[in-house]
């Protein structure tokens, strides 16, 4: 089809708006890792934005281990908490981050996953309440409305942590407020939530001088669980058991040099994320340290305990958010096989 | 339109008006900034993190450009397609309007499992919630061409071809843009939606990943300052858009009368 010319000058404009465009997003295209040129892409899905749970991973990669043993790790950012199981199950992600339940739940659905060790090794997930709602104490919310980001497992968390203080939990109305968490409180609409982390949004609000109550879910008689796992696709277990220890102990590194110097993590968690504040993300960091080595000294970095998990797992089958309880439905849900000092 | 300077001043004056409303309004019933902040407080973060939204900016822009460029030349191929051959018609346009009513969400996933986290997903994302507009636009404007030219053309003994490329074709392209514009306007909600609904790499994604992940993180204001770019870029697209129309098809604007 051959345009008029009067059409063909409006076109101009166009296509050089188009190539501005272009130019503008090569701009902001970075080149950050520098790898050997023989390592092997490794895609990683996060569970979220780039944060200081994070710090390991981006520790490893700013320091060059990943690459020193043959593996040219790449983040990928995820648009909500569910993807990176999928994407992972599709072969699309070589790993991903994600949580002990949403793992459970994943294998509970048929997906051939495993989780092959914990970033952090408590849950993050609390209830969060400000002053002006005069809430301190589980038992407090009888009767109040509390907002949670409307995922099962975290209503099932409520309800137990209600009836470990003595409260009925139909006493208490459950809001849906999605990601609007602390908005919600702010406004009054819900005298607490579930769903916050006291490793986030609890500090947060604490630098903004909020003062907010905070009580974690395994303090509130929710059995503890793994908050963040890395895991990859039962078959990846079976045949790259090379690349997967590798990355572990590249992993493990890079946990050490964040301990080491937590505010050098905490530069490179702003660098990846420019949208976060590295203040905010060094006292994260330097909350979440204690919990993400296991309790136990001798176990590695990354150990999950197995009895931990199978009393989650069972939590997990009695509130009917599983079919079946992952002890007694063949292979466990996760190894500690590939973490260093591990293997066989 | 043509006065261009005279136009400019009604717009900004009202633009005046309520960010002075909302100042006060916040001012006076003393609203938590985390709930709703500040004209000047949203000002301030345009000030502060100039750079950072404009690496997001970028991102987008690219985004919408692309986008609707994909769904322009789908929107007008599906238009001529559904013209020109009846049973097109019949078995594609009750699609086209159910296609209107699916939740991005649902079909994110397997965008990315094709495309992968490059910008390609997103483009397709931005293309089907803009190419709507521009078929049914483009469709009626194709089916509404003067009965006398086409008399006309048949009298010179013009062949189906010619008869479109000179009579159909021309009468349509007004309406075609119409299309376009309002796919514009919707084109940078788009973009917001493409980018919350896919995967992303590297540190700058676009100003809707950078609002969501304000609005999580607390920071308010900035996800105010990042909406008042889209806000100002959506405008800027809409009357570029525009003047591109004048040149394209000059005379549209006399016909304008007959077809609105």
């Amino acid at each position: 089809m051959r345009a008029s010319s009067s059409a063909r000058r409006a076109i101009a404009p166009l296509l050089a708006a188009c190539l501005c465009a272009a130019a503008l997003s090569a701009c902001g295209a970075k080149q950050d890792v520098v790898s050997a040129p023989s390592a092997k892409p490794f895609t990683v899905m996060l569970d979220w934005f780039p944060n200081a749970d994070h710090a390991s991973l981006y520790s490893a990669i700013a320091h060059g281990y990943f690459s020193a043993v043959g593996l040219d790790v790449h983040p990928i950012v995820p648009s909500e908490t569910a993807e990176p199981l999928k994407l992972l199950a599709a072969g699309k992600v070589d790993m991903a981050i994600s949580y002990e339940p949403q793992l459970l739940l994943a294998r509970d659905q048929g997906l051939k996953l495993v989780s092959i060790g914990a970033l952090v090794q408590r849950p993050l997930t609390s209830i969060i309440a400000l002053p002006s709602a005069h809430v301190s104490r589980v038992a407090q919310l009888a009767g109040k409305r509390v907002g949670t980001a409307g995922i099962a497992y975290q209503a099932a968390e409520l309800h137990t942590a209600l009836r470990a203080a003595g409260v009925n939990p139909s006493s208490v109305q459950e809001a849906n407020v999605g990601f609007n968490l602390v908005p919600a409180m702010l406004s009054g609409k819900v005298a607490a939530t579930l769903g916050g982390y006291w490793n986030y949004e609890a500090i947060q609000l604490q630098q903004m001088h909020r003062h907010p109550v905070v009580i974690p879910i395994d303090k509130a008689g929710v059995p503890g669980y793994d908050e963040l796992v890395l895991v990859v696709r039962s078959e990846q277990a079976r045949t790259d058991g090379v690349d997967l220890r590798a990355f572990l102990a590249a992993l493990t590194r890079g946990e050490r040099q964040v301990r080491a110097n937590p505010a050098a993590a905490a530069a490179l968690i702003a660098k990846a994320n420019p949208s976060s504040e590295e203040k905010l993300q060094l006292a994260s960091i330097e909350a979440t340290l204690p919990a993400t080595l296991p309790s136990a000294h001798t176990k590695p970095f990354g150990w999950q305990d197995p009895s931990a998990w199978a009393a989650f797992g069972h939590w997990m089958f009695t509130q009917g958010l599983i079919h079946a309880d992952p002890d007694n439905a063949g292979l466990p849900p996760f190894t500690n096989e590939f973490l260093p000092g591990e293997g066989i | 339109m043509r006065r261009g300077m005279a136009n400019v001043a009604p717009p900004l004056l009202l633009a005046l008006v309520f960010l002075g409303v909302w100042e006060i309004y916040v001012d006076i019933k003393g609203v938590d900034p985390l709930l709703l902040p500040a004209p000047h407080a949203m000002f301030a973060e345009i000030w502060d993190n100039a750079g950072l939204l404009w690496s997001n900016f970028a991102i987008t822009a690219k985004e919408v450009v692309f986008g609707l460029s994909l769904a322009l030349v789908g929107g007008f191929a599906m238009a001529v397609a559904i013209h020109l051959w009846t049973p097109m018609r019949r078995a594609v346009y009750p699609h086209t309007v159910g296609s209107q009513a699916i939740p991005i969400a649902v079909i994110a996933a397997p965008l990315c499992f094709w495309w992968g986290f490059g910008i390609f997903p997103k483009l397709v994302v931005i293309a089907l919630i803009c190419f709507f507009p521009v078929v049914v636009t483009t469709v009626d404007g194709l089916a509404a061409v003067d009965p006398d030219q086409r008399k006309l053309l048949r009298t010179l003994d013009a062949s189906r071809w010619q008869a479109f490329r000179f009579g159909e074709l021309p009468a349509a392209l007004p309406a075609a843009l119409s299309g376009a514009r309002i796919a514009l306007a919707v084109g940078v909600i788009g973009a917001f939606i493409a980018e919350t609904s896919t995967p992303s790499t590297g540190p700058y994604a676009g100003l809707g990943r950078e609002i969501t992940s304000d609005l999580t993180a607390l920071q308010t204001p900035r996800a105010y300052a990042a909406t008042a770019v889209l806000f100002v870029f959506a405008i800027v697209c809409f009357y570029a858009l525009t003047i591109a129309e004048r040149k394209l098809s000059p005379w549209s604007s006399q016909r304008r009368g007959e077809i609105h």
